[in-house]
């Protein structure tokens, strides 16, 4: 087993965490994040993405609009809710207690 | 020619092949299920066209107004399969939470629209996942597999050579992309084996009433067993006079061998001429003429190794019947005759490490090759 096969789970848990750290820098429209996202190691697809931001949005963590686009039709630009915002800080809190064990743990 | 079908994603019109219209429904009808019990079902689908929509116009320009088959998997293919736990989650609570892990990997490994490739599985696999990658494409037990491998091998001597070969070739599935995509399913080889079946029954249906049908199926057989008899009663009787060894030869000792030799050199001719048209594109150096397709030249050189085969397969059997064997003795030269080729392939093996390196690079871009070739098909079999 692979080290990437180990983590492919938490991988996909990190990813809603990743994407409301992405929509919190600025408003975004899905292929953003999916760019952002394909230089690491949680490059997704649109398939993925799209159920993913439906079911955040339905938990009141993101909202979007519609925003006219150059080139073809208008794209939904997502950005962060209150709701969203104070989730992200609470996980941001979370993953520095975690990284912070993962660092720690182990060294005398 | 192909037939162009207009669609409509998110307000704009798209031309489509036809072939490439089935897959964008087949893929469609797929994200639908998937979604199905999601309350937001309807605005993901509209997203999802939408954003199929948009690489689609990143396809087209001034002069390019349809999608091409090949452009629509690719963009498929970038959208990648639709992963929805929202609705399983919510429905089956804590527990299933905590099995998250595999609970995800079964549904990648299920998944209908990753593209199906040829990978060695070593989930379950008994020497190098071969079997179980085959077993994998083609959607059987791996079981069957591996019993067809070790028939060959008893009675023809290829199947390990294959399986050898394949060890070399093909990718292990290492990703649990690669591992769902050694399931996925989007070109169905049973679908192709449906198709062929149908085809079949619609022209026996064609028969004007089953009695007539089946008295017509009853004498095909008949002929087909009437036919094989008579062509071994003649090697027994008279062929051994007329291609067996001359009285007081060399006797079966040394031609048998030698025969088998010739056919393994043959064979070996044949594989290096069927890798050396799939990996360069040319025969031995000599260039294809730019019309014939890859796969056809290699479907040709399949057949021109069955016609070159025959008679020397004919003369050996002849040779061996003319020496006083029986029926069930042929099975242990065809044993004997696989140790030959064993020991051929041995030596080809041997020479190939020692001289020819880059032979193990072309091997490595088969893959791909072939993968183009399935494809060729497809699309040929879909427009057909």
């Amino acid at each position: 087993m692979g080290i990437d096969e180990k983590f492919t789970a938490i991988r996909k848990g990190l990813l809603e965490f990743l994407v409301l750290k992405i929509i919190a820098a600025e408003k975004v429209y899905v292929a953003d994040i999916l760019a952002q996202l394909s230089r690491t190691e949680f490059s997704t697809q649109e398939g993925t993405l799209y159920p993913l931001l439906s079911k955040m949005r339905r938990e009141g963590l993101v909202d979007y609009e519609w925003k006219e686009s150059d080139a073809g039709p208008p794209r939904k630009y997502y950005e962060l809710t209150a709701k969203g915002r104070e989730q992200l800080r609470d996980t941001l809190d979370y993953w520095g207690r975690i990284s912070g064990n993962v660092k720690n743990l182990g060294q005398k | 020619m192909n037939k162009v079908i207009t669609i409509n994603l998110g307000g704009t019109a798209y031309q489509l092949e036809e072939a490439g219209y089935d897959a964008l429904r087949a893929y469609l009808e797929t994200a639908a299920t998937r979604l199905q019990g999601n309350p937001d079902r309807d605005e993901i689908l509209s997203d999802i066209e939408q954003a199929i929509g948009e690489k689609f116009r990143a396809r087209l320009g001034s002069y390019k107004t349809v999608i091409v088959t090949k452009e629509v998997t690719a963009a498929l293919a970038e959208m990648g399969p639709i992963e929805d736990d929202s609705a399983a989650e919510e429905s089956a609570g804590a527990e299933q939470k905590t099995h998250a892990a595999p609970e995800g990997f079964a549904a990648a490994s299920a998944s209908d629209d990753t593209p199906r490739r040829l990978y060695r599985v070593s989930e379950g696999e008994m020497l190098h996942g071969v079997c179980n990658g085959l077993a994998a494409y083609f959607g059987f037990d791996p079981t069957f597999v591996r019993i067809g491998f070790v028939l060959l091998t008893i009675f023809w001597g290829m199947g390990i050579l294959v399986y050898f070969a394949m060890v070399i070739i093909v990718p292990r599935a290492v990703s649990p992309e690669q591992k769902a995509a050694a399931y996925g399913t989007p070109f169905r080889a049973q679908e192709f084996i449906r198709r062929a079946k149908a085809g079949y029954y619609e022209s026996a249906k064609a028969f004007p009433d089953r009695h007539a049908r089946r008295e017509w199926k009853r004498r095909f057989k008949e002929e087909m067993r009437g036919w094989r008899a008579s062509f071994r009663r003649e090697m027994r009787m008279h062929a051994a006079s007329a291609w067996g060894p001359p009285a007081g030869g060399p006797g079966i000792g040394l031609t048998l061998p030698l025969l088998s030799a010739l056919q393994g050199a043959i064979s070996i001719l044949w594989l290096c001429a069927i890798v050396s048209v799939v990996a360069t594109g040319t025969l031995f150096g000599a260039a294809l003429p730019v019309s014939v397709p890859v796969w056809l030249v290699v479907v040709v050189l399949i057949l021109a190794f069955g016609i070159l085969k025959w008679p020397i397969k004919a003369a050996r059997r002849a040779c061996y019947y003319g020496w006083g064997g029986t029926g069930s003795a042929w099975r242990l030269v065809l044993l004997v005759e696989a140790m030959v080729w064993l020991a051929l392939l041995g030596i080809l093996l041997s020479l190939m490490c020692r001289f020819l390196p880059q032979l193990l690079d072309a091997a490595r871009n088969l893959p791909g090759v072939i993968h183009e070739a399935v494809n060729n098909i497809r699309d040929w079999w879909k427009t057909a």
